[in-house]
């Protein structure tokens, strides 16, 4: 069955859409990626997902999460999916830590507000969920404030994935990392989403990004989605002029190498 | 930290020596005789010589210098000397005076936080609701009544008509209970107030997203992650509006008689008893200082990055 | 996100604001034009009479016309506040503004004596001067002076220093305006915005705090109709003739309010956050 279903999401802040009329669906284990530029929606959408959205925003439609309609679901059944079948990465990497909590402290709180563990317990899994991102048991007793970017983001993706999910959100991740924090980071997540058969639901503006990890491609622009299907077709014949200024602003090494070497079959520049 | 103190304390000091001797000085050339103040509280009729004797006695035919450093040896022992109206010690009486305000102060505080965490937590949470309208009007009230007349208000109405609570002095725990609330309705405006916006930008912050995306409780969200982010804000409001809180235990002392160092420090000053209102800013730099110092030290508790500046990354 | 509702909101407040600060000032000023009764007449028969069209707020305990006495209260409570608030201005931002321009050492000294002064709570400095230098208006109004003229220095100075910084002004100097005359074209408007903002509300702030203390006997003293002097001598009566502290009671509530709203009206037009005001 299809994991997660979104059909006709909209989304409105008083009479202006932010996001019109998106449609997509992931499978189980899928790595789905949204492009776009700033402004494209894509942020909303996810957001909209997990009921994130800001109070003066509107969200209408339906998100089927193994068949059922999430954008239905009351208070309580929303929280316990957020963090243990559905989590979120977000690109903030400071915003997502609480200044004056621990990290510690942030396991500790997940885990008691979702299950009923002893206290060594908790930290157990804490601790052994902070190694397996290639962090110090340390970091545990440390503060946000203490903590590089690139450690701080791994924290995240390790409180993401604690409970292997089944749908894990990325929003635009390693966009204010340096570049060696950003790759190491992406390398953890493509790594991690093989392990735990988890499905990625990844937006970014980065299309290197895309095409080393994504199944399947979604391109937004101005809220609607311009193109939609499986990675080889989108990136190789693209049919939307929005998607192809898109190739051509970033192009590929590949490409580049063939136009050096006088083959221009799968010629980027080209109309 | 113990650099921010002692410097602090240092302030304190300077300014303290400052002030008594500005205050020595005016005490000594100020108009009103002193020793006729003295002599007037006995209501005695006194002859010219027992005024010379009397002068002679407590020393203020001496040059001035000299009695400041015979008042500064004093003060060194915190000795202020006896009051001119009641003739007893003016430490002795401060002392005695402290547990009424600090009664008072804390009564006043205990209510004002009773008001104005529910009505600015609610006004923030229901932003734009009738709740925030009606938060909003009351707190633009409260800030413009005067606390004074809100007190005669109660007292006429609670104390007088209605009989329930007692209206002077100070006679076991039911007669703190007017002036607390008359002194917490009073500074509570502020607070609600600035309670509310605190809140309103703590909950715009992306970690309570971040929370939210965990599955945390609301409640919990809102008491272990927006509340404590938003003190910050109002202790600092708090340490700079230490003199509207002074200031409004002392109007309430005297309105309501309760015999605490503020009401001592008006009858000192209606009686010209210098030796009390030297005592009393004496205690009331102590108070300061301690004051200002916990606000401080409760910063430093509240911001871990403060606290912990010298271990950095790892 | 302007709906019509909120537009028209806006105006109303405009023109209500507006006109009653036309109203206070005009009876601030021209009060002495619209009394019919002498202030300090005082009539034992004609005492603690009800409203009336000869006396539309009562007399008081002395037979004294209740609503001469409120109006004339305008220009004592107000009128001090007002003045003292007046100073308080005229000394700090001077201070506040050199003290953003030379910087340095002038800077700092400057500013140790203006945390000095703030070492100590406002009120309390208020008390204790008035009653070293014997209980009276003069001395309430100097010992708020005193206390209030910090705030604005370091308003003042704080401005002075941010919009220094600012790349406009760099530009300026770049193009070879002197740095004085750049100052005063663009420091002054956001300068009058700041203090006007921070002097509202301390107006009703200054109001309550003179009003306090004349009713306990330290700021103006009877037979002056100040409204808190007024409350004091309406003790008594409370019981019997309650109107009596109603009154003052209530204009001090009106002016403060207004003022307030005024200061809440003017921050909201010059978008100024809480802190900086503070």
């Amino acid at each position: 069955m299809t994991l997660l279903s979104v059909q006709n999401l909209t989304v409105q802040v008083g009479d202006a859409p932010l996001v019109k009329d998106v449609s997509f669906e992931i499978q189980k284990g899928e790595w789905l990626a949204i492009i776009g530029q700033s402004g494209s929606g894509k942020s909303v959408t996810a957001s909209a997902i997990g009921r994130l959205l800001a109070p003066n925003l509107k969200a209408q439609g339906k998100a089927l999460y193994n068949g059922k309609d999430i954008l239905q679901f009351g208070a309580k059944e929303m929280r316990r999916l957020r963090g243990t079948s559905i989590s979120y990465i977000f690109q903030d990497y400071q915003g997502s830590f609480t200044p004056f909590h621990t990290i510690g402290r942030h396991f500790e709180e997940f885990l008691k507000a979702h299950f009923k563990l002893s206290k060594t317990q908790r930290r157990e899994m804490a601790e052994q969920a902070l190694v397996s991102v290639g962090l110090q048991p340390e970091m545990y007793t440390r503060y946000p404030f203490q903590l590089s970017g690139g450690q701080l983001q791994r924290s995240s993706i390790a409180l993401a994935l604690l409970t292997k999910p089944d749908l894990v959100i990325a929003d635009e991740p390693t966009a204010a990392l340096d570049s060696i924090s950003a790759f190491k980071v992406l390398r953890l997540l493509a790594d991690l989403q093989q392990e735990t058969g988890c499905a990625m639901l990844f937006i970014t503006h980065d299309l290197r990004h895309v095409r080393k990890h994504a199944d399947q491609i979604i391109v937004m622009k101005e809220g609607a989605v311009v193109e939609k299907g499986d990675k080889q077709s989108v990136l190789d014949q693209p049919q939307h002029a929005y998607t192809r200024s898109l190739m051509t602003a970033s192009p590929s090494l590949s490409a580049a190498s063939q136009l050096l070497k006088g083959d221009d079959t799968s010629c980027v520049y080209c109309n | 930290m113990i650099r921010i103190i002692t410097r602090r304390l240092a302030e304190v000091v300077v300014f303290l020596l400052l002030i008594t001797f500005v205050s020595f000085l005016f005490a000594r050339m100020a108009p009103g005789d002193p020793v006729l103040s003295i002599l007037r509280v006995d209501d005695l009729s006194v002859s010219a010589e027992q005024v010379e004797q009397l002068r002679e006695d407590m020393g203020f035919n001496e040059p001035l210098l000299v009695q400041y450093g015979e008042w500064l040896v004093d003060f060194a022992r915190l000795d202020f000397g006896n009051s001119y109206i009641s003739n007893q010690p003016v430490m002795e009486m401060l002392w005695n005076g402290v547990p009424a305000t600090l009664e008072l102060t804390l009564g006043g505080l205990f209510v004002m936080v009773l008001i104005a965490l529910p009505l600015g937590s609610l006004a923030a949470l229901y932003r734009g609701s009738w709740i925030d309208q009606v938060s909003r009007g009351l707190s633009l009230l409260g800030a413009a009544v005067p606390s004074f007349w809100l007190g005669l208000i109660l007292i006429d109405l609670l104390g007088v008509r209605l009989g329930w609570l007692p209206t002077m002095g100070r006679d076991g725990l039911h007669s703190a209970v007017l002036p607390s609330i008359t002194l917490g309705l009073a500074i509570s405006s502020v607070y609600v107030r600035l309670l509310r916006s605190s809140l309103i930008d703590s909950l715009n912050q992306e970690n309570i997203r971040a929370a939210r995306a965990r599955g945390i409780s609301e409640p919990r969200i809102f008491f272990s992650h927006v509340l404590r982010a938003s003190l910050p804000p109002v202790i600092t409001v708090f340490g700079v509006s230490l003199g509207s809180l002074i200031g409004g235990v002392v109007v309430i002392e005297v309105i309501f008689a309760y015999p605490g160092i503020g009401k001592m420090v008006v009858d000192a000053i209606r009686g010209r008893d210098y030796p009390m209102i030297q005592g009393y800013i004496f205690v009331m730099a102590i108070l300061v200082f301690v004051i200002n110092s916990i606000v401080d030290l409760s910063y430093r508790y509240l911001n871990p990055e403060l606290r912990l500046k010298g271990k950095g990354r790892v | 996100m302007t709906s019509r509702l909120t537009i028209n909101r806006t105006r109303a407040t405009k023109v209500f604001l507006s006109a009653f600060l036309i109203l206070i000032a005009a009876i601030a000023v021209y009060a002495f034009l619209i009394l019919k009764h002498d202030p300090s007449f005082v009539d034992l028969n004609e005492r603690l009479l009800p409203m009336s069209w000869q006396h539309p707020f009562g007399t008081d305990h002395l037979g004294r016309d209740m609503l001469t006495r409120i109006l004339l209260g305008f220009q004592l409570t107000v009128g001090y506040g007002f003045l003292a608030l007046l100073l308080a201005v005229a000394i700090g931002v001077p201070i506040g503004v050199i003290a953003g321009f030379k910087g340095g050492l002038v800077d700092r000294l400057l500013m140790r004596v203006a945390d000095a002064f703030l070492a100590f709570p406002d009120t309390v400095v208020a008390i204790v001067l008035s009653g070293l230098l014997g209980a009276g208006i003069e001395n309430l109004l100097l010992a708020i002076i005193l206390v209030k003229w910090v705030n604005y220095a370091r308003l003042a100075r704080s401005t002075v220093v941010t919009e220094r910084q600012k790349d406009y002004i760099t530009m300026a100097k770049i193009n070879g305006l002197s740095e004085w005359r750049i100052m005063w074209k663009h420091l002054f408007p956001h300068l009058i915005g700041h203090i006007l903002v921070l002097a509202s509300l301390d107006l009703g702030k200054i109001i309550l705090l003179i009003s306090s203390l004349s009713y306990i006997g330290l700021g103006a003293q009877p037979p002056a109709p100040e409204w808190g002097v007024m409350l004091n001598e309406a003790r008594p009566y409370f019981q019997t003739v309650p109107a009596l502290m109603i009154y003052p009671g209530l204009a001090i509530v009106t002016v403060v309010l207004f003022s307030n709203l005024f200061g809440d009206y003017l921050r909201d037009k010059f978008d100024v956050k809480k802190e900086v005001a503070e």
